[in-house]
């Protein structure tokens, strides 16, 4: 932590800023963050063990820790995880890539221009209700069955969220910050990439992670009906032939990949962002 | 030289729930001289700081004109500084680079803009925060930020609106007395809006007192007091004291406007 001068009282620096930054620089360190971060997934399992053991339900029905363990090995063993895995990141990359190319623009010209959001507004909520998993049929009509169609609900899924929260994020930076870039003469491209954009960052990373949440279910989905290969592909061929353990071990993979995606990717964005500029007790 | 011209100022605007007209300055005239510093006292709900956002670009006036170094003023531009109240620094810049976005936006190369936005950094006393972000400074601090980033851009006038008056009774202090010797060091040209009587004496050559809704400049009270000035000095001296009185007596008295004008400002008793 860097030596911090105590800020004033005042609205600019609220006292629960300091405190949590105080409480947070105090804690535990890596270790036990991660202990924390692993005990809820430790109980879970254990949970799951003793509940198998003692119903006794038919392991067929519901495998054993160590059924889904074994199924895992073998997935990996075989080849199949890799290839699984491959597929479904490429078309998630792509496909939230995407999204962020396109999401975030059109994000930040609606909440910078009144007249934009006011007519795509409706648009925008009419969407939200059909993102993603109900394009399926539309897309594998469109695109095909493969990497198309899969990529194109990624995107789908993920672009209204993005774009909505990419514009309140706009709309949250203070009327005062505006004024002052235009009072010293900010042009309108400057403006977008030097306040804009990291004004409306605290709502970006939000508006990332409901995204890919959205977008890593339409990715399953999507897989599941219209793919041959990936996380959710391997959920439905499972399914066909009664392996609950390939099921739950792809379920296990799909989740994990998820916890890895928000602590490699957008964890780090935020700390060296939005943590860093002092911009996490809601935005200014 | 004149660099702040504003003539017969008038703006009402309609408000957007009671569906009435409002009006927020009636009638206002009055100039700055290039390295004057004049500050706008009134009544609150007066609208001075409607004055300083009709100069800075931000709002259309209804009736009247602007002139900066001559030239009207329409829109929002870098010949006129502002320093908010709420400082709106940019969170996500350093210290450095807050200085410096004024002189990034003018095309200034950079070997320059950092030259001169650590000169004024330090002319303010931020020497060696250069590479801080603003939320790692004091409140005092980060309006000591917000006036080095206005003053390297170099600006025909400064315009502060109630710069101090969300900062502590103490530091608020010193904020002023180093205005004061920046002041004196450099002679910009100020115009400061407040609705602190003593701050605006201690600070200012001429203080325009405007009068309560819907406003006009009741008086221009011309303050004599020798430069350079320090609060233990200032508070001794009649003029000092004469200036506070006087000010106080047109914003308490309404002097001849339509009654109900209102002082908003501190008391000015906490001077003694």
């Amino acid at each position: 932590m860097t030596p911090d001068p105590v800020p004033a009282a005042g609205r600019t620096a609220p006292g629960g800023r300091a405190a949590r930054r105080a409480r947070r620089g105090s804690g535990p360190g890596f270790v036990g963050a991660t202990l924390w971060f692993t005990l809820p997934f430790v109980v879970l399992v254990a949970v799951w063990a003793v509940t198998v053991e003692l119903t006794g339900v038919p392991r067929r029905i519901f495998p054993q820790v160590d059924d889904v363990a074994a199924a895992l090995a073998d997935m990996a063993a075989s080849g199949e995880l890799a290839r699984h895995l491959g597929a479904s990141l490429y078309r998630v990359l792509m496909g939230s890539a995407i999204a962020v190319a396109t999401g975030l623009p059109f994000g930040i010209a609606l909440g910078a221009s009144p007249a934009l959001s006011a007519f795509f507004s409706p648009l925008l909520r009419f969407s939200v209700a059909l993102a993603g998993i109900a394009w399926i049929p539309i897309a594998t009509l469109w695109l095909g069955y493969g990497d198309g169609a899969v990529i194109f609900i990624v995107w789908n899924a993920m672009f209204f969220a993005l774009a909505y929260n990419t514009m309140l994020g706009v709309r949250r930076i203070p009327a005062t910050l505006l004024r002052s870039a235009r009072s010293m003469g900010a042009s309108r491209w400057r403006m977008f990439w030097e306040v804009l954009l990291p004004g409306a960052l605290p709502s970006v990373v939000s508006g990332l992670r409901i995204g890919l949440g959205y977008g890593w279910r339409g990715l399953v989905a999507a897989e599941i009906i219209a793919s041959s290969a990936g996380l959710g592909y391997a959920l439905f061929l499972a399914q066909k032939t009664f392996s609950t353990d390939v099921i739950i071990a792809s379920m296990v993979v799909i989740g994990v990949l998820w916890l890895i995606m928000d602590r490699l990717l957008l964890a780090p964005l935020e700390r060296r962002t939005i943590e860093r500029w002092g911009m996490t007790g809601g935005a200014r | 030289m004149t660099a702040l011209v504003i003539e017969n100022l008038n703006k009402v605007y309609t408000d957007a729930y009671s569906g009435e007209e409002v009006t927020a300055i009636g009638d206002v005239s009055f100039t700055v001289e290039r390295g004057e510093f004049v500050s706008v006292l009134g009544p609150s709900g007066c609208g001075k700081t409607t004055v300083l956002n009709t100069v800075a670009g931000f709002v259309e006036p209804t009736g009247g004109v602007v002139e900066v170094d001559g030239s009207p003023v329409s829109a929002p531009g870098p010949d006129r500084g502002v320093v908010f109240q709420s400082h709106a620094l940019f969170p996500w810049k350093t210290v450095l680079g807050n200085a410096v976005f004024g002189l990034r936006m003018k095309g200034v190369p950079r070997a320059e803009r950092e030259r001169r936005g650590r000169e004024y950094l330090e002319l303010v006393g931020l020497g060696g925060f250069e590479r801080k972000y603003p939320h790692e400074l004091s409140g005092g601090m980060q309006q000591r930020l917000g006036v080095a980033r206005v003053l390297a851009n170099e600006p025909a006038v400064m315009l502060m609106d109630e710069p101090f008056a969300s900062i502590d009774a103490q530091t608020r202090r010193r904020l002023q007395e180093d205005l004061t010797r920046i002041f004196e060091e450099r002679r910009p040209t100020v115009f400061f809006v407040t609705h602190d009587i003593d701050e605006a004496v201690f600070l200012s050559d001429r203080v325009v007192v405007l009068s309560g809704r819907p406003s006009t400049v009741q008086e221009i009270v011309t303050v004599d007091l020798p430069r350079p000035r320090t609060w233990r000095e200032a508070v001794d001296l009649p003029e000092f004291r004469d200036k506070v009185a006087r000010i106080n007596d047109l914003l308490s008295g309404g002097a001849g406007t339509g009654g109900g004008a209102r002082v908003d400002s501190d008391s000015p008793v906490d001077v003694v």
